[in-house]
């Protein structure tokens, strides 16, 4: 049987008199109930485990309290946004959940395409798997392991690059105690952890440009630099556009796993970000329904901008993310 | 001034030496721009080796670097006989297994009816998959939801919310959209029914994508800390991800001077970094197929997402 595209029926059903749609779909589950079988598992999971949780999100309405449960907390209306709207403690986390975005954006964002252009220019195969090879790694570690590595680096006790700014005749630094390196190093860390990793989309976009553009470019006696700056440049454009869409909508998204591993109290004030923030209030505090409206405020910009980024996306460069 | 006139000259005669030696400069340059960039993904590693093997004494001073001083193996010792540590890391591998091979069953499970055309309904299907990537209840509900299934402080909570992964489904349900039709055909005039026909035709053929999203899922598991830092308080179930997070913050408080027996000849710093080490040796051991399938995992996924 050819598979047949949606809309148009296939022929042996438009000898039978016509049904609705739920009589068609009770056709075809007889006709293949082990298609319809298979799904069952996946659909009972996913209404389980992503869509209870959704409509769990009316606590943040209600004032939840675990005793009295779900269905008898009194509804509050929008008590716990109003409340959350003239925290002062949400005022400083939204802010440093913008900045450590924002940074981790205008540094982290152009870092790998610069990257892939220098991987792009190496001749020697070799060197350049060598080192796709070493920078790569750091991906596969998680955010445990990278945050032991910097806690250790950068120790006031015997950590090695304090140990270099000594024997520069510099001051220590505490930098996981002082508020004004703390998002430095939140930042060079994610760095340090995913760039080599993000080359890799734009490589691959690299082999896409068709390679007669730089034999033509040769031929008009185009040097490495202007082959860079007229054909790889807006060859990769769409892909930086489409990665930078998807990058905004995680704007609130600061880095939570990074963070929670890193932090501690003396530098809340620079790096609790909204992530941190809801699980301390939420799991910490067990301040239920508020923790779910801050939780929530931030799913509904994120998925805002998601929604806005795609069709931006799909409207000036004909592809988007779905 | 000879030498630099003569490299200015004129654009038109020039130009072809003039670009041709800037190359050379770029070429130099980022060769060397890639060394120091290699190395500053390694050294912190040497530093973390050297540290987990010197002497106590060399550690607290300071005095470590990239090569240990003083060595000593009491660490390691200590670290794998460690009950706790020990634990942990059978819990993780017992997880990474278990959680990677329901995982992946489920998810191939629901990828295949999606991937034809002829299932009715399957657009608003891939909706509801999707939009539970765009969208989501958050951390509180779904706490909530666990509490209420029982499901905190238990094994299970480790993985089952974990595995339908929707964008490991996509790429699967995208690589059997490229499979021939003729192969589901021919195995129906065998008289094969569809689950048939998923086992011995169709998963057999797919397993590069399979052995990607495996190892997607395996890593996952791995280094997980967050799942296991909400719902377990438990020891005997904490997976190593999490037993190393306690040790990072704790290690500069009481807690490993308290529990080091003084006797050895180890700091909680060498004790942290060999930990470390430890829980990275895994991650390093399947590298090699990581990378492999990694790169095709996400070229898969960025060309077809």
């Amino acid at each position: 049987m050819k598979p047949t595209i949606e809309p148009s029926p296939a022929p042996h059903r438009e000898i039978k008199p016509k049904r609705g749609y739920w009589g068609r779909l009770g056709t075809d589950i007889w006709k293949e109930w082990d298609l319809y079988l298979l799904l069952v598992p996946g659909i009972l999971f996913i209404l389980l485990f992503k869509y209870t949780p959704m409509y769990g999100i009316t606590i943040a309405f209600k004032d939840f309290n675990i005793f009295t449960g779900f269905a008898d907390s009194p509804w509050v209306g929008w008590k716990h946004f109003e409340k959350l709207f003239t925290s002062p403690d949400f005022a400083q986390v939204f802010k440093n959940t913008v900045i450590i975005s924002f940074l981790k954006i205008v540094i982290l964002f152009p870092l790998p395409i610069m990257i892939a252009l220098m991987l792009n220019e190496l001749r020697n195969m070799v060197f350049k798997r060598t080192v796709q090879t070493v920078i790569y790694l750091p991906h596969f570690l998680s955010w445990v392991i990278v945050g032991g590595l910097f806690i250790d680096l950068l120790s006031t006790n015997g950590g090695i690059v304090n140990k270099l700014l000594v024997s520069l005749g510099m001051e220590q630094i505490a930098f996981f105690l002082d508020n004004s390196v703390f998002r430095g190093v939140l930042i060079t860390s994610a760095g340090w952890k995913e760039t080599g990793w993000s080359t890799i989309v734009y490589l691959a976009a690299f082999t896409m440009i068709d390679p007669m553009l730089y034999e033509a470019a040769k031929i008009d006696g185009a040097g490495r630099w202007k082959q860079l700056w007229h054909i790889t440049l807006p060859g990769i454009a769409p892909i930086i556009v489409l990665m930078f869409i998807l990058r905004l909508g995680n704007v609130l998204e600061a880095g939570t796993e990074q963070i929670l591993v890193m932090y501690n109290p003396v530098v809340y004030q620079v790096s609790d970000v909204i992530g941190t923030y809801v699980y301390r209030q939420g799991l910490g505090n067990q301040d239920y329904s508020f923790s779910t409206a801050v939780g929530l405020f931030e799913a509904v910009i994120s998925f805002t901008l998601v929604i806005i980024g795609n069709s931006m996306s799909r409207k000036y460069l004909q592809r988007g993310i779905w | 001034m000879d030498h630099k006139k003569a490299l200015e000259g004129t654009n038109t005669t020039r130009g072809v030496i003039q670009t041709s030696f800037s190359e050379k400069c770029f070429s130099v340059f980022n060769y060397a721009f890639f060394i120091v960039m290699g190395l500053t993904t390694l050294l912190p590693f040497m530093n973390l080796i050297a540290k987990s093997l010197s002497s106590e004494g060399a550690v607290i001073s300071g005095q470590v670097g990239l090569l240990p001083v003083g060595v000593q193996f009491e660490t390691y010792k200590y670290v794998l006989q460690d009950s706790m540590f020990l634990n942990s890391l059978k819990v993780s591998i017992f997880l990474t297994v278990v959680g990677t091979a329901c995982s992946l069953f489920l998810t191939t499970l629901t990828a295949y009816p999606l991937s034809k055309y002829r299932l009715r309904g399957r657009k608003g299907l891939l909706l509801i998959f999707v939009f539970t990537m765009l969208f989501s209840g958050g951390l509180i509900p779904t706490y909530l939801l666990m509490q209420n299934l029982n499901l905190v402080n238990t094994f299970p909570v480790l993985f089952l919310p974990a595995m339908v992964n929707v964008y490991n489904m996509l790429i699967i349900k995208n690589y059997f959209e490229g499979l021939p039709d003729e192969l589901e055909e021919s195995a129906k005039l065998d008289g094969a029914g569809n689950i048939r026909i998923l086992v011995s035709v169709i998963v057999p053929l797919s397993l590069p994508v399979m052995a990607t999203i495996g190892l997607f899922f395996a890593v996952a598991f791995w280094n997980d800390y967050f799942a296991a830092m909400i719902y377990i308080t438990d020891p005997a179930i904490k997976p190593m991800q999490l037993y190393l997070k306690e040790l990072l913050v704790s290690s500069s408080g009481d807690f490993l001077k308290d529990n080091v027996d003084a006797a050895i000849n180890a700091t909680p710093q060498s004790i942290q970094a060999s930990s470390i080490l430890l829980a990275t040796i895994p991650i390093l051991l399947v590298y090699p197929f990581l990378q492999k399938y990694f790169v095709k995992g996400v070229l898969v996924g960025s060309v077809k997402g």
